[in-house]
């Protein structure tokens, strides 16, 4: 039997970082360690939270004014918040970062630079949300001093988009609006299953968004701006928002719709892609099953493959698994929380079982405990506490929803944090403070 | 508004009971009206695990009641075959249950008259794969599992083809006295407030656990005893035939596949108030360790839904049992002359009983009815088939996308888990006519909302067709989408850990970020603020 040469390397030998998780935190941790000039490797089970959040980022939606300065007032009082952890310099850098990375990657993400206020944009019920920046297609329906006419369009039948729902309440909101539905030309063969991701495919093509504009077109006559749902094209939203804009003779702006998010899809593909060129390794599908530590760091990480795990070794580790959803944190019905890779201690909501984890309704204000409170604690240099208030692990470092002390849900900060907290364990890890 | 009609008997409670005495007295020529405070089958009826008893569940301690579901579980197979599902029954034991039961309970099986077979541990595992090897002894039973949603409205269709009526969201304000006799009663429509005044011959009360109250309104005195029972739902069906634990019954010794999932129950709570549906946190515990023990790692898998139920349980006085409560009651159930009982003319309360016995005891109810208003025509209910599809109508997500996928259901599939597409939703609608619908209304018709994400992705789809359907303000629509969301919370919220924690999130992630519906929707304070 002719012998492996490969069979003694270890898998992973030559990787500098190794991050754990493909959400945005795990995403802009491994570009910047690229950048750092770190050899990266990403593993995930799967995308992140992007995928099914509307795509815009929010960093401090509350900030009625200068949001930078809102969110250093805030983490000044609250030095156990995520942004404290990072402070405000990694929170800025961070979103600068991310900018730039999607901006070189046809993905602009726009805000109002002018006075760093958050944007107004509508969701589909036409209430207001205010995120500090999005991708071109939903900064672009920036709700700031338009009174209206905002015509909003539809396509008649598809199940994801109602526009009719959203005018009565922006009229509340003191924004005049119209709503339409049009036949999307027939290319699709059947309509019963309709995905965003298939309508965002039609987009793409230059004579189908010709074609639907013909069709809007005459509807739009006094708008002064027109609202598609955020299925605007995959592979180039700049050219198609462009593209629908010249021919409508209006400016256009996306309304996120039910997930999957093209936004966040869209954006997983340009950073994935930037990654791969640069030599980063990007393995999505298949988990981290566990985290080996010894003498108080990691050694390497166990990779699940079929009947048996794989082996990957790395001087680094960022822990991007997630919160709650994306399974950074289990939980069972007993009440027990736990962060199943190097099963670090949880925050708890206090309280037996799972008493304390939820309110009596869904949407009650500042949501539920569970979601604020259950976590992982870290230092400044995002590595994770251990029992006794120490580092767990000198060469782990914690970001994004793993964090406890925030609701992504409900506190409009948790691509704010994200960004933040990933671009402080990356300088942390690559100790490029110094 | 006040309008006044007069009918020969009102029927108070649109559950199992009332529905099939509204039937059984259109069919002896008496012109019924049904009343229900809510929409059909939302009581205790609705509140069901969807067990078609072969009475082996009583048969070690209560064979009256064992005799009657085995009877009656005969009975409804043949009148209604749609709504029923042979699933066919398992009773089984562990070596850990007392090894004498099984030979009490095979006596009283067979003074009742339910046929048993006695199987092999192995064959037992071969009808289903899942159920533990630890198995000291099984039989199989004529159990099936039944929709009560679906023979619920079959009773209400046949009673409108024959000229009775039915009223939803009608609650029953006043019985109206004249002397010693009940002589109709004063409704209100609750959600118009509308009055209306029905002067009757004769009431008969089938209103479960408010049978109480009902019978209150004429000055009478009823005294039900109110037990709690809890249900979860399992993402699959676990089992496709029920299994029962052969033991003196207790908490979680059933599992009953219904449609696409798997009923395990169920407890039994004394409780003060007819619709006390709360489910406790022992409760899911137990009733998920008892599954796990007859179904191993079922504790594990994905728990969808939680809902409980009010059994209206009552004693005769006269049976001197004033203490016992729960289980120890018995499931019979009793017909009240109030005319003999109380020298109190046309009214009649029936209580007790279960949904295998539910056209029975109208048999009986409506006997006593017909004796006060001289009619004197037999019960002809259990001979003949209500109207409906004859054969057994499974809910199967297969045939459905079969459906989807080759043309045969048209429209765009709007709740893709339970499969319900636009045009579904659509004719739904249009049957409310002018009537006020919620979207709550169009899950019981279709079972929108009702898989794993809970309407998650379907709400809001649901609530852009309404309006359009409809012509509703924004805002009516975005509280009608608000009422629909709390309605599911509610069930989910006992089961909040693993998928489905993580399943809610995502459902507040779209409800919240994506749409801002909280914003929109009145919203109550329910966290002390903090950082």
């Amino acid at each position: 039997m002719p012998e492996n040469p490969r069979a003694n390397i270890p898998p992973g030998a030559g990787t500098d970082v190794i991050v754990i998780g493909a959400g945005l935190a795990g995403l802009m941790a491994a570009v910047q360690a690229t950048q750092a000039g770190a050899r990266v490797r990403v593993i995930a089970n799967g995308w992140g939270q992007q995928i099914v959040s509307p795509g815009w980022i929010s960093v401090c939606d509350r900030a009625a004014d200068d949001v930078i300065a809102e969110v250093r007032g805030y983490a000044a009082i609250h030095p156990d918040h995520p942004y404290a952890l990072a402070e405000d310099d990694a929170m800025v850098r961070g979103i600068e970062a991310f900018r730039n990375i999607a901006q070189k990657n046809g993905q602009p993400y726009d805000m109002r630079d002018k006075d760093g206020h958050n944007l107004r944009l509508m969701t589909a019920l036409g209430a207001i949300q205010r995120p500090m920046l999005a991708p071109r297609g939903m900064a672009n329906g920036d709700l700031t001093g338009v009174g209206g006419p905002v015509l909003l369009v539809g396509f008649t039948g598809w199940r994801d988009f109602f526009p009719a729902l959203a005018i009565d309440n922006l009229r509340a909101a003191g924004v005049e609006a119209r709503a339409v539905c049009i036949d999307l030309p027939a290319e699709q063969s059947s309509t019963w299953d309709l995905w965003p991701g298939d309508v965002a495919r039609l987009f793409d093509g230059a004579d189908f968004r010709a074609a639907v504009s013909g069709r809007i077109k005459p509807h739009a006559k006094d708008a002064v701006m027109v609202g598609l749902p955020a299925v605007l094209g995959l592979e180039n939203p700049v050219e198609a928002l462009a593209d629908l804009s010249e021919q409508i003779g209006a400016p256009v702006f996306e309304i996120p719709t039910l997930p999957p998010s093209m936004a966040g899809v869209r954006l997983s593909n340009a950073l994935r892609r930037w990654l791969m060129r640069h030599r980063a390794r990007v393995q999505v599908g298949h988990p981290v099953v566990r985290g080996v530590v010894a003498n108080g760091r990691c050694t390497h990480v166990e990779v699940g493959a079929l009947g048996h795990t794989n082996p990957f070794y790395a001087d680094q580790f960022i822990l991007a698994t997630g919160g709650l959803y994306n399974g950074g944190i289990l939980s069972d019905e007993t009440g027990r929380l736990w962060e199943p890779l190097f099963d670090l201690p949880v925050a708890t909501p206090p309280g037996d079982g799972r008493e304390g984890w939820y309110g009596e309704r869904l949407l009650q204000e500042r949501g539920h405990p569970i979601h604020r409170l259950a976590g992982l604690r870290a230092n400044k240099q995002m590595q994770p506490l251990g029992q006794d208030g120490g580092p767990a692990l000198e060469n782990v470092y914690v970001v994004g929803h793993l964090l406890a002390g925030f609701n992504p849900l409900t506190d409009g900060c948790a691509e704010g944090i994200a960004l933040a907290t990933a671009y402080k364990a990356v300088q942390t890890a690559l100790q490029l403070d110094e | 508004m006040n309008t006044s009609h007069s009918v020969d008997v009102l029927v108070v409670g649109g559950g199992a009971t009332g529905a099939a005495a509204a039937y059984d007295l259109a069919r002896r020529g008496m012109r019924p009206l049904l009343v229900e405070q809510l929409d059909l089958s939302t009581g205790t009826s609705g509140r069901y695990h969807g067990l078609l008893h072969s009475g082996g569940r009583y048969a070690g301690r209560d064979l009256e009641t064992a005799a009657e579901c085995i009877v009656e579980n005969q009975v409804l197979r043949r009148i209604a075959p749609f709504a029923i599902e042979d699933t066919g029954g398992l009773f089984v034991a562990t070596p850990d249950d007392p090894a004498d039961f099984p030979e009490r309970w095979l006596a009283g099986c067979r003074t009742a008259g339910i046929p048993t077979e006695s199987i092999t541990a192995a064959q037992a595992r071969t009808q289903e794969p899942a159920l533990t090897p630890r198995i000291a002894a099984a039989y199989r039973v004529p159990d099936g599992s039944c929709d009560s949603f679906d023979l619920i409205h079959a009773f209400v269709e046949a009673t409108r083809a024959l000229g009775g009526d039915a009223l939803i969201y009608h609650r029953v304000r006043d019985l109206i006295r004249e002397g010693d006799a009940v002589v109709g009663a004063h409704l209100e429509d609750t959600r118009t407030g509308e009055r209306r005044t029905v002067s009757a011959a004769c009431v008969l009360n089938a209103a479960g656990p408010w049978a109480g109250v009902v019978a209150g309104l004429a000055g009478l005195d009823v005294q039900i005893k109110f037990d709690r029972g809890a249900m979860i739902a399992m993402n699959t069906r676990w089992v496709n035939t029920i299994v029962n634990r052969l033991r003196p019954a207790d908490d979680g010794d059933i599992l009953v596949p219904v449609g696409t999932v798997c009923v395990l129950g169920t407890t039994s709570v004394h409780t003060d108030h007819p619709d006390d549906y709360r489910i406790e946190a022992w409760e899911v515990s137990k009733i998920l360790s008892e599954a796990d023990v007859v179904v191993p790692g079922i504790r594990h898998g994905r728990a969808l839904r939680a809902w409980a139920g009010v059994r209206p349980l009552y004693e005769p006085p006269e049976a001197g049992h004033d203490d016992v409560e729960g289980r120890e009651v018995k499931r019979t159930f009793s017909v009240i002359d109030h005319a003999q009982r109380d020298g109190v003319r046309g009214l009649v309360t029936v209580v007790g009983g279960k949904l295998t016995t539910c056209r029975l005891m109208a048999e009986q109810a409506v006997d006593v009815v017909a004796a006060q208003l001289g009619n004197e025509a037999r019960c002809t209910t259990a001979g003949e088939p209500l109207p409906g599809p004859h054969a057994p109508r499974y809910h199967q997500l297969g045939g459905r996308l079969h459906k989807l996928e080759h043309g045969e259901l048209p429209g765009e599939l709007i709740c893709e888990c339970e499969m319900v597409t636009r045009a579904q939703l659509e004719a739904a609608i249009d049957a409310y006519g002018d009537q006020p619908v919620a979207l709550d209304d169009l899950r019981r018709d279709l079972r929108l909302g009702m898989g794993p994400c809970q309407a998650g992705f379907c709400s809001y789809r649901a609530a852009g067709i309404l309006q359009q359907k409809k012509g509703h303000t924004g805002p009516d629509t975005v509280e009608a989408f608000g009422a629909f969301v709390d309605e599911r919370f509610r069930g989910v919220r006992p089961l909040l850990w693993g998928h489905q924690l993580r399943q809610m999130y995502l459902d507040e992630l779209i409800y919240r970020r994506t749409l801002g519906l909280d914003q929109l929707v009145e919203q109550p304070t329910e966290e002390p603020a903090h950082a």
